[in-house]
C-alpha cells in the first residue's frame, strides 16, 4: 500500500519516516524542490535523532516529489505540514487550506484524506470534502523525539464524521501496523483532545515551575520532591515535572492561545490558562534576573558565555527559544555563544563571538549560562569550565551538570528548583 | 514594559520639570544639573497648575522640543478627599492642555504604585491597576489622561516606596523610622513589622528617570529595586546606624499582614546594567547626610 504525505516539514517528514519503517510505500510531496532534493539524498532539513538513518535505509520504498500529481497513486494521504503561528500563538491556517484544496484535487476517487496538522476545533468538519473519506488524526510530535514517537505512538486519536462507522480499509491497514489502540471520536472531540493533552502538560509544567521557584526561596530541593510525585498514581512516572524556562517551541503556545480564544467566544473562564501563560513568561526571565543580580549590575563590560541556542535539545528549532530571548536582552554586553547545530548568527547579536566549542565559549567569560540541555553539555568537566571562566557563576536551569561537581570545582552553581549555594 | 525611541542615549533639548520642589523633583533637578542638561524647573510658586489660567501660562513656557516630566501632585498627606483628587485632576488637565497645544518630544508622568490593589503581593507592569482609594484612582486616571496626549510618546513611571533625606511625607518606613529614632530613641512598628515592601532611594529613582529621558522611553515601568524587606528589617537597618541604642517597639496588630514584591524583569530588559542602592547602604547614606545625627 502506498501512503502519501503532503508537506515535508517537521511533522510530515517524521511521519513519513515512521511509515517507511513500518514497511509502507511512501510518497512524500512538497512544493519546495530543494527540500525534496535533500530528502532524496537522505538529508532532511530538520534535526531529529534517527531520521536520516531511516530515510537512507528505506530509500527504495520512498518517493519524494515536488509534483503534486504523484499523490494520485496513494490510497491514503496525510496532510502533514506544520501550521505556522503568529506572535500571539494563533495558527496561520491559510497555507494549510490551500494545501488541502490542492491535494484533494489530485486524490484518487477512493483515496482517504487525513488531516494530521494542528487545526482548531471545527476546522475538519467545515472542509468541503466527502466526510466518509475525511479524517482528522491527532499528532503528538515531540521535537527531539519525533521519530521515536511517530514509530511507537501511545494511541491513535482519530476524528471521524461517524465514530461508529467502519473505517476505510486503507486507513485501518495503515493504523493497525503500529499496534497501538485506536480511539475513534467525532472530529471536534479529536481536535480538542489534542489541545487537552497539551493543557495537561502545561499545567504540570506550571505547577512544577511555581513550586520550583518556591524551593529556590525556601531552601527546599525540587529534585527531592519529584520522586514523591512520580510514585503517586494520580500523577505518574512520565509526568512533566522538570522545571524549565517557560513554554517554547510554538505548539503548546498555539493550543493555549486557541483555548483562550474559544473560551472568550463561549464565555468560559480561561483564567487558569492565562495564569499558565503568565507563569511561563515569568520563568523565561530566570537566567536574566540571576545574571543581573550577580554580574550585570556589578561588573563593568562583563562577558557572558551562552551554551545552546535551540529551544530544546536534539532540534535546530529556535521558535520562542529562551536562549535567543536572553541574548536579545544582553545586547549591550559581550557574549560567547556555542550550539551544536544552530549557528550563532541566529542570535543577531552585535557583540557575539561564535565559539568553536563549549570550552571556547567559556574562555574568559564572567558567567556561563547553559540555555539548552544538549546531552553533550552534560559531559563537560566542571573543573575544565572553572579553568576557562574568568568568573565563577554557572547558571544551569535544566541541571545538565552535577551541582556537587560544579561546587567542588569552585564554581557558583545555580539551577532551577534549588536555593543558590545549596 | 517600555520601548526606547532613542536607540542610544541622547540629551533632550530641554527638560521641563513640573513639581520641581517636591521630593523626587528636587533629586531629579540636581541630577539634571550635574549632567549639565538644560532644564526648566517649575514649582507651584512659579505656576499653580490647578488654576484656570495655568494651561495658557504653561503653554507660554513650553517649547515643542521639550521633554516634560510631570511630578506635580497633592500627596495623601495634603488630603485624601474628593476635593484633593479634583484639584489633582485640574493640574493634570492644565498640563495636558498645554502639552497638546505646544507639543513636546517626550512626556513622562510620575504615577504611583498606589494604582495597584493592596492585595497584589507580586507586581509587574502586567498587573492590572485596581486602585483601592481616591489617591490611587487619581493617579490611574491621570495616567490615562497622559496616554491620551496626541502624537506624544508617553512614559508612565510607578514608583514604590521612596526614601531619602529630603522626604517630606514621613510615611511609615525608613524616613519615619529615622526621624523617630533620632527624636524619640525608639521605632514603633505596626504589629511585628512583618510586612515586606520594596524601598528605593530617591537618587535611584532620579537616575532611572534620567535614563528614560535620554532613551526617550515610552510605555509603563514600575520603579522598584526588586528586593523587598520587612519593616522590622528596615527598622533594624535604621537602628544599626544609631549604634543599636534605638529600641524597636512592636504593637498589637490591627491589620492583616500583606506583602509586596516587584518583579523588575522589565527594568532589567530596558536597562540591563542598572544598579540599585541596597537598603542597608541607602539607609547608611541618608544617616551620614542627616543633620544633627545621633
Amino acid at each position: 500500500m502506498r501512503v502519501g504525505f503532503a508537506g515535508m516539514t517537521h511533522l510530515g517528514v517524521n511521519s513519513a519516516a515512521a511509515a517507511l519503517a513500518r514497511g509502507f510505500q511512501v510518497t512524500g510531496y512538497d512544493a519546495d524542490g530543494d527540500l525534496i532534493a535533500g530528502l532524496r539524498r537522505g538529508e532532511p532539513n530538520v534535526a531529529e535523532p534517527g531520521l536520516p538513518e531511516i530515510l537512507r535505509k528505506h530509500a527504495a520504498q520512498a518517493s519524494f516529489t515536488a509534483n503534486l500529481g504523484d499523490l494520485s497513486g496513494c490510497e491514503l494521504v496525510y496532510i502533514a505540514s506544520d501550521v505556522p503561528t503568529d506572535d500571539s500563538g494563533a495558527s496561520e491556517l491559510a497555507g494549510i487550506r490551500k494545501l488541502i484544496e490542492a491535494v484533494s484535487g489530485v486524490l484518487a476517487p477512493d483515496a482517504v484524506l487525513v488531516i494530521l496538522c494542528q487545526v482548531p476545533p471545527g476546522f475538519t468538519r467545515a472542509l468541503a470534502l466527502p466526510l466518509e473519506r475525511l479524517f482528522y488524526q491527532v499528532e503528538t510530535l515531540v521535537f527531539g523525539q519525533a521519530v521515536e514517537r511517530a514509530m511507537n505512538p501511545e494511541r491513535f486519536i482519530l476524528g471521524c464524521s461517524d465514530p461508529a462507522a467502519a473505517r476505510p480499509k486503507a486507513l485501518e491497514q495503515f493504523l493497525s501496523a503500529f499496534g497501538c489502540p485506536i480511539l475513534p471520536m467525532r472530529y471536534e472531540s479529536a481536535e480538542l483532545a489534542k489541545i487537552a493533552i497539551n493543557c495537561c502538560l502545561v499545567s504540570s509544567v506550571s505547577v512544577t515551575n511555581t513550586l520550583a521557584e518556591l524551593c529556590e526561596r525556601l531552601g527546599a530541593a525540587w529534585p527531592e520532591i519529584v520522586p514523591a510525585l512520580k510514585l503517586d498514581k494520580r500523577i505518574g512516572q512520565h509526568a512533566y515535572l522538570a522545571p524549565g524556562l517557560g513554554i517554547a517551541g510554538g505548539n503548546l503556545e498555539r493550543d493555549l492561545a486557541t483555548v483562550c480564544r474559544l473560551a472568550d467566544e463561549q464565555g468560559t473562564d480561561a483564567g487558569v490558562v492565562r495564569a499558565w501563560i503568565a507563569n511561563s513568561r515569568n520563568r523565561r526571565d530566570w537566567v536574566l534576573n540571576a545574571l543581573h543580580e550577580a554580574v550585570l549590575s556589578k561588573l563593568e563590560d562583563p562577558v557572558i558565555a551562552v551554551l545552546g541556542l535551540a529551544y530544546k535539545q536534539d532540534t535546530r528549532s529556535t521558535k520562542n527559544s529562551p536562549s535567543l530571548a536572553l541574548l536579545g536582552h544582553l545586547a549591550p554586553f559581550r557574549v560567547r555563544v556555542y550550539d551544536p547545530v544552530v549557528p550563532a548568527s541566529e542570535a543577531e547579536h552585535a557583540r557575539c563571538h561564535e565559539a568553536t566549542s563549549e570550552l571556547d565559549a567559556c574562555e574568559g567569560a564572567d558567567a556561563l549560562a547553559i540555555m539548552t540541555p544538549w546531552g553533550q553539555f552534560g559531559r563537560l568537566d566542571p573543573a575544565q569550565i572553572a579553568r576557562k571562566l574568568r568568573g565563577k557563576l554557572v547558571l544551569d536551569p535544566y541541571a545538565v551538570l552535577k551541582a556537587s561537581a560544579c561546587r567542588a570545582a569552585g564554581l557558583e552553581y545555580r539551577t532551577l528548583g534549588l536555593k543558590a549555594g545549596t | 514594559m517600555i520601548t526606547h525611541l532613542n536607540p542610544a542615549p541622547r540629551n533632550p533639548e530641554r527638560v521641563v520639570l513640573l513639581g520641581a520642589r517636591g521630593f523626587i523633583g528636587s533629586a531629579l533637578r540636581k541630577l539634571l544639573d550635574r549632567a549639565r542638561l538644560a532644564n526648566l524647573a517649575l514649582t507651584s510658586a512659579d505656576l499653580d497648575l490647578s488654576t484656570a489660567s495655568a494651561a495658557d501660562g504653561l503653554a507660554a513656557l513650553l517649547k515643542p522640543d521639550d521633554a516634560v516630566v510631570m511630578l506635580a501632585a497633592l500627596t495623601p498627606d495634603k488630603g485624601r478627599d474628593v476635593a484633593t483628587m479634583m484639584k489633582n485632576f485640574a493640574m493634570m488637565q492644565s498640563t495636558c492642555a498645554a502639552a497638546a497645544k505646544v507639543g513636546c518630544t517626550h512626556f513622562v508622568y510620575f504615577s504611583s504604585d498606589a494604582v495597584y490593589s493592596a492585595a497584589e503581593s507580586r507586581v509587574t507592569e502586567e498587573t492590572p491597576p485596581s486602585p483601592p482609594d481616591l489617591y490611587g484612582a487619581m493617579h490611574h486616571t491621570r495616567e490615562i489622561m497622559a496616554r491620551s496626549l496626541p502624537k506624544i510618546p508617553v512614559l508612565v513611571l510607578r514608583p514604590t516606596l521612596i526614601y531619602g533625606l529630603e522626604d517630606t511625607h514621613n510615611s511609615y518606613g525608613p524616613n519615619r523610622f529615622r526621624r523617630a529614632a533620632q527624636k524619640e530613641g525608639k521605632i514603633t512598628l505596626f504589629g511585628g513589622g512583618e510586612e515586606t515592601r520594596d524601598h528605593i532611594h530617591v537618587d535611584d529613582v532620579a537616575a532611572l528617570a534620567l535614563r528614560c529621558l535620554l532613551r526617550r522611553s515610552a510605555g509603563t515601568l514600575n520603579v522598584a529595586t526588586g528586593v523587598s524587606h520587612s519593616f522590622h528589617e528596615v527598622a533594624q537597618a535604621v537602628a544599626r546606624q544609631f549604634g543599636n541604642i534605638v529600641e524597636i517597639v512592636k504593637t498589637p496588630r490591627a491589620n492583616p499582614v500583606t506583602h509586596r514584591r516587584y518583579d523588575i524583569a522589565a527594568t532589567i530588559k530596558a536597562f540591563p546594567d542598572i544598579r540599585f542602592t541596597a537598603l542597608e547602604d541607602g539607609v547608611a547614606r541618608v544617616h551620614r547626610e542627616m543633620p544633627g545625627k545621633g
